[in-house]
C-alpha cells in the first residue's frame, strides 16, 4: 500500500476571514507579515460571504513537478510534501501554469515562486487558526501504521453500500489483531456475514454470535477462563444499539459492574436496522423509523435517546468513549486506550454510526454526516478514564454548527417541523451542559 | 480418603461439584436452590473449589458466562430452578446444539402462577425437549455421585451435551441424609482428562466462526442445519449407552451402584407396578414393601434418566407387568396428564398386548407424596387389573 | 530480441509523464524507455539557462538513475531508434538491436528547423535543441562578443536573453511585425520588446532574412530584406521546430507535420501512441490537428497516452491543443493561455485589456460570450494555472463575469475553491 501523508484541511464554514493564517505563513517564512509572502490565501465571496482557499494540496500526481523543466520540484516520499529547491529553480514559472490550485505562486517581492512546505510538519497556519477552520490532519499515520496490517475481515461481505459498520470492523480488527475473540450479536454486524453463513466465516479471528441479550456475559466467561489459564486474549464485542442499550443492557450492565475485561463497542445506528429500521432506545427524538412513523398524527419518535455512554461511565467502567468514523485518528487513539483498559476492566466505546439505508441518505454522504454529527454537538466526542477519574472532550464542543446542518442531510429527519428542530437543538445543548459539568470538575481538580 | 457426613441435598450436590473440580461456577440465588449457591460460594471461599466464582446479575447471564467459558475450554457448573430456569431459557435453549458439556443442578420447583416457591418438577419437565440430558436422583448420595458422573457423561466424545442433575426442591434440597464423600484421587482417576471444547472453540489458536447463520432457501443451508440437528439427536442416543457405562464404572471404582436409566424394584414377579421419578421414590418403595407384605404382587419402576428417554430399559421393565400407575410431580397441560405418564404410554405401544396405565399427579407446590398416598396409588393401579380404570388423571393432595 | 510490455521512445516530458502514469496503475508490467541521449533525461527548456551559466550541467537532469530503478523501469541511453515495424511490433535501434513491444509510445520530440536562407551553407550556425547543441554553443560563446538570433518564438527570446546575460551583444531578426505572435498581441509584444531593447537586445522586426554571408574571423553577416546588415560572432537559428519522424519512414504510421494522433494519442497503427512535440493532435478551439511544441502540452499528452496505454479507469480524452506558456524575462513575468492574441472584439468575442505602460503591467482577458477563452498578462498578479483551468473547463462565468473582470485573481481563486479544489 502506498504511503499516506498528513494534510491541512480547510472547513470554510468555520472561517471568518481574519487572515491570521496568512500573516502567520508570511511571518514564519520570511519574518514579515506582508501577504505577498504568504503561501496560503483565503478569498471571500462578497456575495454569499463564504470563503475559499488557495493552498498547495501536496498532490499525489503533482502537475507542477511534471511540468518543471529544472527538476526543482519533487515529492518528498517521507512527508509527501512537494518540495521546491531554490538552487535548481530557473524561475520559468511553468509550475504556476501547471498548478490549477494556485498552490505555487509567483512572489513579486522576491521575484521567485513560492509554495507551502507544511512548515516541516508543524504548519503555522493551522496552529494560529483559532476557529478550527484550518486543521493539520495527521490521520494518515494511521493508514501508514495499520494499513499494511492484515485485514481480519474478508472482502465481499454483504454489507449495504456505504456501511459504517464494515468500516469500523475492518479498522478495529486491524488495530486489535488476531489474538482476539469477537462477539457479534444479532444485528447488522452479524447480518453482513461476520460470523458467516452456512459454514463459511467472514472473520479471521474466533468469532461467534452471542444472543442479542448476552454478549457481555459470554465474553466475560471466556475471558475469565483465559485469565485462569494465563492467556491474554482480548474480548471484543461489536454490539448494535438494540443489543447494547435495549435487550442486552442487563448483561452489559452486570459485566460492567463486575469489571469484566473486554472491549465493548456499540455501533449505534440508532435503531434496529437489520430487521428493517425499527425504533430502539437510542433512536433520537423526532427520527422516523418504521415503528415511529410519520403520518398525520405521529411525527417520528417522541422520546430522546438513552444516553448510553454516560450510563456506562456511571458504571465505573475502566474506560468509556464516544467516537465517530469521521474522526478516525481520535478513534484509533481511543482504541489504544481501550485495549489497555480492557486488561483490567471494561472498555466501552460508543460509535456514532450513520446508516445510509435506515437513515435515508446517499452512501457517499456517510463520513460527512458522521462529521456533521460531531460538529453540531449532536454526538460530542469525549472520553472517560477511570484510572485518575479523567473526563475530557476530544473534539471542541464550543462554537457548534447549527443542528440543521446535520439534520438536513438525513432523510429520517426530513419531516421535522420548527418545534421539533428546536427541541433537538435544546437537547443537544442540555446534554453538552451536563457533560461539561464532568469536564469542568476535571479542570477544577487539575488546577 | 472418602469421608462420611450428614447433609442436605443441596450440600451433597455442592460436594459433588467440589470433587469434579470445575474451572468456573456461576451462581444466582433462587429458592430452593439458593443454599446450593451459597455452599458453592463458601467452598470457593474456603478453597475447596478452586474455581472462578461468577456471581452475575441473573440466570440468563449465569448460563451465558458458562457458555463463554466452556467455549474457551472450561469445565463449568451452575444450578437453578423455576423462574430462574425460565429466565435462563434463551441461552439454555442453545446450549445443547452448541454441544457444550455444561453441568447444572435443577433443584426442581413448581412453576408460577399461582405464586409458589416450593418443590415440584414442572420446571424440569417443561424443558424436557430442549436437548439437555436429565437425570433425577432419589437420595442425597445419588445427587452427589450423579453430579460427578454427569461430567463424565456430558464430556464424553460421543455425547458432548449439557446435563441437568435434578433433585426435588424442599424435599431433597433441605432433607438431611448421611452421605459419603468420595476420595478426590478416586474421582480424578474416574473423570480423567477434561476436554470441553475440542469440537467448538473460541480460541485464537484455532480460529473459527462459532454458530454461523445456517439454513435458508439455499438447499445446502437447510441440509447443513439438518446435519447439525441429527448430530445432536445422535449424541442424545449415544448418551443412553454412555450413561450406562459411566454408572457401571462408578460402581466398579467407587463401590456404589445405581441403575443408570431405569431401576426395577421388586419387579421380576410383579403383576403390576408403579412408576416414580426423583425423591418420591423412597416413599414409593416403602409402600411397595408394605403391599408386598400384604401379598400384593406389586413392583416399582424408578426413572433415573428421563432425557434421553430410556425406551428400551423402560420397555423391558413395563413388559414384566400387566398394569402400571405412573406418578408425576408436574403436569402436561396439553394432555391433562403427567408427562412421565405420556412417555410410558408411548413405550407401551411397543408391547404386543395393551395393558392399563393410570396417571397420578402429586407433590405439586412442595406437597409431600406420603406412603399412604402411594398405598392408594398401588390400590388404584391394582384395581385396573380388574378393569376398574379411572377417567383422567388422579390428583393427589387435592 | 528483447521484449517489453511498454516501450517508450524518448525520455523527456512526454515520455516520462507517460511512464509515471502507467506505473500508477501497473506496478509490475515491464517498461523500457529508450533515448538517443547518452545522459539522464533533461528538458530542452532548461538549455537557455544552462547556456547562460545559471545552472551547472550536473543539475539539469529531471530524474536520476535511482528513480528508474525504484520504479523498475529499464532506461536505455544512447539508443537511437532508426526504424519501426508496427505489424511485427518491433523497433530497431541504430545498434541493430530490435525491441519487441506490446504497447509503444513515440515521444521523440521535435528538432530545430533550418530554413533555407540563401548562403546559410557558407556560415557556421547554431541551434539549441539538445545538450550537445548547448555545449557547442557555450564553447563558441566563450570567444564571442556578439550574437544574432533568428526567430521570434519563445526559444528565440529565451536564448537571446540568456546570451545577453552571458555578456554578448545580441541582435534578433524577427520576420513579422512583432515577436511572440503566438502568445501575445501587438501591444503586449511591444511591451516585451521594449524591455528587451532596454536591456540591450536589439530586435529588428518586420523584415526577413535576405541572405547570410561569412565575414572575417568566423563571424557572419545577416542581410535583412530591409537592407540592414547585422554582424555577429555567433549565429543562432531559432526559427521553429520540426517533429522528429524520419525514423518512421516506411512504417505505415500516418504523419503530416508530426505523427497524427486522435484524442487518445493513438496513432493510425494499432498499439502505438504518440505524444509531445512529435505529435500532431486535435486542437481545443478549432478543428484540425496541430503540433504544439510546448512543455505543458507534452506533459498533458504524455499523461493522456499513458492512461490510455494502461487502460486507466480514470482516463479522460485529450481536450485539445491550445496555446499556453509562461515567459520570464529580465525580471519580468508574463504568461499566455488560450486565444490571447485576439485583438479586436467581434460579435461574440469580448476583449478586456488593461495596460499600464508606466508600471509595465498588462492584462488581457478574452471572453466568448460568458466563457473565458484567453488570458495573457505581463507582470500581473494572476494565477496562470487557474486561468488555464477555467478555459479548459469552459466555465460559465455568467453572473460573476463583471466581478471576474474587476478582480480576476480573487474571483479565479474563489471559483477554483468552489469548483474543483
Ligand atoms: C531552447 C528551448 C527552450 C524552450 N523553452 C520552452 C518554454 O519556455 N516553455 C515551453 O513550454 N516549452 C519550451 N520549449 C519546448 C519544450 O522543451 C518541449 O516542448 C518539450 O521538451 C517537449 O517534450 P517532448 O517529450 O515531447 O520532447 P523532447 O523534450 O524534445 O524529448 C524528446 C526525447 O526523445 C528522444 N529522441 C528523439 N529522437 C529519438 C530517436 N530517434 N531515438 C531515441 N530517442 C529519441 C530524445 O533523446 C529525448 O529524450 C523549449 C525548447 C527548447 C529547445
Ligand atoms: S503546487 Fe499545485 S500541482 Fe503542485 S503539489 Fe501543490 S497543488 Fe499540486
Ligand atoms: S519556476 Fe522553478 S520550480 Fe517552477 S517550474 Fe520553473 S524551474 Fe520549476
Amino acid at each position: 500500500m502506498d504511503k499516506s501523508y498528513h494534510t491541512i484541511a480547510f472547513y470554510p464554514q468555520k472561517c471568518n476571514g481574519c487572515n491570521d493564517c496568512i500573516e502567520a505563513c508570511a511571518r514564519i517564512n520570511t519574518g514579515e507579515v506582508s501577504p505577498a509572502h504568504s503561501r496560503i490565501a483565503i478569498v471571500k465571496d462578497s456575495e454569499d460571504g463564504s470563503f475559499g482557499l488557495a493552498l498547495c494540496r501536496q498532490c499525489g500526481e503533482p502537475r507542477c513537478v511534471m511540468d518543471c523543466p529544472a527538476g526543482a520540484l519533487s515529492k518528498n516520499e517521507d512527508t509527501g510534501v512537494i518540495q521546491w529547491e531554490e538552487t535548481k529553480c530557473v524561475n520559468c514559472q511553468l509550475c504556476t501554469l501547471a498548478c490549477s490550485y494556485a498552490g505555487i505562486t509567483y512572489n513579486p517581492v522576491t521575484r521567485k515562486v513560492m509554495k507551502c512546505d507544511m512548515c516541516g510538519g508543524d504548519p503555522a497556519c493551522a496552529k494560529v487558526c483559532g476557529r478550527g477552520a484550518l486543521e493539520y490532519l495527521t490521520s494518515s499515520d494511521l493508514y501508514d501504521k495499520w494499513g499494511d496490517m492484515e485485514d481480519l475481515f474478508v472482502p465481499g461481505i454483504s454489507a449495504c453500500l456505504g456501511c459504517n459498520s464494515e468500516l469500523l470492523i475492518r479498522h478495529t480488527l486491524r488495530r486489535i489483531g488476531p489474538e482476539t475473540v469477537v462477539a457479534t450479536p444479532p444485528g447488522c454486524v452479524a447480518g453482513v456475514g461476520s460470523v458467516g453463513v452456512n459454514g463459511f466465516t467472514a472473520t479471521k479471528t474466533p468469532v461467534f454470535h452471542p444472543l442479542l441479550t448476552n454478549t457481555a456475559s459470554m465474553l466475560a466467561g471466556a475471558r475469565r477462563y483465559y485469565n485462569r489459564i494465563g492467556r491474554d486474549i482480548t474480548m471484543l464485542a461489536f454490539g448494535g444499539d438494540g443489543g447494547t442499550a435495549d435487550v442486552g443492557f442487563q448483561s452489559l450492565s452486570g459485566a460492567a459492574e463486575r469489571g469484566e475485561q473486554m472491549i465493548y463497542i456499540c455501533i449505534d445506528n440508532e435503531g434496529y436496522m437489520n430487521t428493517g429500521v425499527q425504533r430502539s432506545s437510542t433512536t433520537p427524538y423526532g427520527a422516523w423509523t418504521s415503528t415511529t412513523p410519520v403520518g398525520s398524527v405521529l411525527r417520528g419518535k417522541t422520546q430522546d435517546a438513552k444516553p448510553m455512554p454516560v450510563l456506562m461511565m456511571m458504571h465505573n467502567c475502566a474506560y468509556v468513549a464516544t467516537a465517530s468514523t469521521a474522526f478516525m485518528e481520535d478513534y484509533y487513539a481511543k482504541l489504544d486506550k481501550a485495549v489497555a483498559a480492557a486488561k483490567h476492566g471494561m472498555a466501552y466505546i460508543h460509535v456514532f454510526s450513520p446508516c445510509p439505508t435506515g437513515w435515508r441518505f446517499p452512501p457517499a454522504m456517510l463520513i460527512e454526516i458522521a462529521r456533521k454529527g460531531v460538529e453540531t454537538n449532536t454526538v460530542p466526542l469525549w472520553e472517560y478514564i477511570n484510572d485518575g477519574n479523567e473526563f475530557h472532550f476530544t473534539h471542541s464542543v464550543d462554537n457548534p454548527l447549527p443542528v440543521q446542518e446535520f439534520l438536513s442531510l438525513i432523510g429520517k429527519y426530513r419531516h421535522l417541523d420548527a418545534d421539533q428542530i428546536d427541541h433537538i437543538q435544546k437537547m443537544n445543548k442540555r446534554r453538552i451542559e451536563m457533560l461539561k459539568m464532568f469536564s469542568e470538575q476535571e479542570e477544577r481538580r487539575a488546577s | 480418603m472418602s469421608k462420611t457426613i450428614v447433609c442436605d441435598g443441596n450440600e451433597a450436590a455442592a460436594w459433588g461439584v467440589v470433587k469434579a473440580r470445575p474451572d468456573m461456577v456461576a451462581v444466582y440465588p433462587i429458592t430452593p436452590q439458593s443454599s446450593l449457591a451459597e455452599y458453592i460460594s463458601q467452598f470457593v471461599a474456603d478453597g475447596l473449589i478452586e474455581a472462578d466464582l461468577m456471581d452475575v446479575e441473573g440466570e440468563h447471564s449465569v448460563l451465558s458466562v458458562l457458555q463463554g467459558a466452556c467455549l474457551a475450554g472450561a469445565r463449568t457448573f451452575t444450578a437453578t430452578c423455576g423462574q430462574g430456569l425460565a429466565f435462563m431459557f434463551e441461552p439454555y435453549f442453545r446450549t445443547p446444539p452448541l454441544r457444550l458439556p455444561i453441568v447444572m443442578s435443577l433443584v426442581t420447583r413448581d412453576g408460577i402462577s399461582p405464586q409458589c416457591v416450593w418443590g415440584g418438577q414442572q420446571d424440569a419437565m417443561t424443558v424436557r425437549e430442549v436437548g439437555w440430558i436429565q437425570m433425577y436422583c432419589e437420595t442425597n448420595q445419588e445427587i452427589l455421585d450423579t453430579i460427578i458422573m454427569a461430567y463424565k457423561i456430558a464430556e464424553h466424545r460421543d455425547v458432548m451435551l449439557p446435563t441437568n442433575v435434578c433433585h426435588d426442591g424442599n424435599y431433597q434440597s433441605y432433607g438431611v441424609e448421611q452421605v459419603e464423600i468420595p476420595d478426590q484421587g478416586d474421582v480424578d482417576a474416574f473423570l480423567g482428562e477434561k476436554n470441553t471444547n475440542w469440537h467448538v472453540a473460541l480460541d485464537p489458536d484455532r480460529p473459527m466462526g462459532v454458530d454461523p447463520l445456517t439454513g435458508g432457501a439455499a438447499a445446502s443451508g437447510a441440509s447443513l442445519f439438518v446435519r447439525y440437528r441429527k448430530g445432536t439427536c445422535k449424541g442424545m442416543q449415544n448418551a443412553l449407552r454412555v450413561i450406562a457405562e459411566v454408572h457401571e464404572e462408578w460402581g466398579r471404582k467407587i463401590g456404589r451402584h445405581y441403575s443408570p436409566l431405569v431401576e426395577e424394584y421388586r419387579l421380576d414377579d410383579a403383576d403390576y407396578a408403579i412408576v416414580t421419578i426423583g425423591g418420591m421414590t423412597g416413599a414409593g418403595k416403602d409402600a411397595v414393601d408394605m403391599a408386598r407384605e400384604a401379598g400384593e404382587k406389586v413392583g416399582l419402576i424408578k426413572v433415573k434418566t428421563f432425557r434421553p428417554y430410556p425406551l428400551q430399559a423402560m420397555l423391558q421393565a413395563v413388559s414384566k407387568v400387566k398394569a402400571v400407575g405412573i406418578v408425576d410431580r408436574s403436569v402436561s397441560f396439553g394432555w391433562n396428564a403427567g408427562p412421565v405418564y405420556q412417555e410410558v404410554l408411548s413405550t407401551l405401544y411397543h408391547r404386543k398386548e395393551r395393558i392399563p396405565a393410570v396417571s397420578f399427579i402429586g407433590g405439586l407446590a412442595g406437597a409431600d407424596i406420603t406412603e399412604d398416598h402411594f398405598s392408594q396409588i398401588i390400590e388404584t393401579t391394582a384395581r385396573t387389573l380388574r378393569d376398574e380404570i379411572p377417567e383422567g388423571p388422579i390428583w393427589i393432595n387435592e | 530480441m528483447s521484449h517489453t510490455k511498454y516501450l517508450i521512445v524518448g525520455c523527456s516530458h512526454a515520455g516520462l509523464t507517460a511512464m509515471e502514469t502507467i506505473r500508477l496503475q501497473d506496478s509490475e508490467g515491464a517498461i523500457t524507455m529508450v533515448t538517443r541521449e547518452e545522459t539522464l533525461p533533461y528538458s530542452p527548456t532548461i538549455l537557455p539557462y544552462f547556456i547562460a551559466g545559471q545552472v551547472p550541467q550536473e543539475q539539469i537532469f529531471l530524474r536520476d538513475q535511482a528513480y528508474f530503478d525504484k520504479l523498475n523501469v529499464t532506461l536505455l541511453k544512447g539508443a537511437a531508434v532508426v526504424g519501426a515495424d508496427s505489424a511485427a511490433k518491433t523497433i530497431r535501434l541504430a545498434s541493430g538491436d530490435e525491441i519487441h513491444y506490446e504497447k509503444l509510445l513515440l515521444a521523440t520530440g521535435a528538432g530545430a528547423t533550418v530554413p533555407p536562407f540563401p548562403g546559410i551553407e557558407n556560415v557556421r550556425y547554431q541551434v539549441v535543441r539538445d545538450l550537445n547543441d548547448a555545449l557547442k554553443l557555450r564553447e563558441t560563446m566563450n570567444q564571442a562578443k556578439s550574437a544574432i538570433v533568428i526567430g521570434a518564438g519563445l526559444i528565440a527570446m529565451h536564448s537571446a536573453e540568456n546570451l545577453a546575460h552571458a555578456g554578448l551583444k545580441v541582435s534578433m531578426v524577427v520576420r513579422r511585425k512583432v515577436s511572440l505572435f503566438a502568445y501575445f498581441d501587438v501591444a503586449a509584444a511591444g511591451l516585451i520588446e521594449k524591455i528587451f531593447e532596454d536591456n540591450g537586445v536589439h530586435i529588428a522586426t518586420g523584415s526577413g532574412v535576405a541572405k547570410i554571408s561569412p565575414s572575417d574571423g568566423g563571424r557572419c553577416v545577416v542581410t535583412l530584406e530591409s537592407g540592414e546588415d547585422l554582424t555577429g560572432d555567433v549565429l543562432l537559428l531559432a526559427a521553429g521546430v520540426r517533429p522528429r519522424i524520419e525514423y518512421l519512414e516506411g512504417s505505415g504510421i500516418e504523419t503530416d507535420a508530426g505523427i497524427l494522433v486522435d484524442n487518445s494519442m493513438r496513432t493510425s497503427a494499432a498499439d502505438i501512441w504518440a505524444a509531445g512535440d512529435v505529435a500532431q493532435a486535435p486542437q481545443f478551439f478549432e478543428p484540425g490537428k496541430t503540433v504544439n511544441a510546448t512543455l505543458p502540452n507534452a506533459v498533458t499528452q504524455g499523461r493522456v497516452a499513458g492512461m490510455d496505454m494502461v487502460s486507466d479507469p480514470a482516463f479522460k480524452p485529450y481536450s485539445g491543443s491550445s496555446g499556453l506558456n509562461t515567459f520570464n524575462f529580465f525580471g519580468h513575468h508574463a504568461f499566455s493561455v488560450g486565444l490571447a492574441t485576439i485583438a479586436e472584439p467581434t460579435e461574440d468575442i469580448e476583449v478586456n485589456t488593461t495596460l499600464l505602460p508606466s508600471g509595465l503591467r498588462y492584462q488581457k482577458l478574452v471572453f466568448q460570450k460568458d466563457r473565458l477563452v484567453g488570458v495573457s498578462a505581463i507582470n500581473a498578479a494572476l494565477d496562470p494555472g487557474i486561468m488555464r483551468e477555467l478555459i479548459r473547463r469552459q466555465t460559465d462565468l455568467g453572473a460573476i463575469k463583471e466581478k471576474f473582470v474587476s478582480a480576476p485573481l480573487e474571483t479565479g481563486r474563489l471559483l477554483m475553491s468552489k469548483l474543483w479544489r
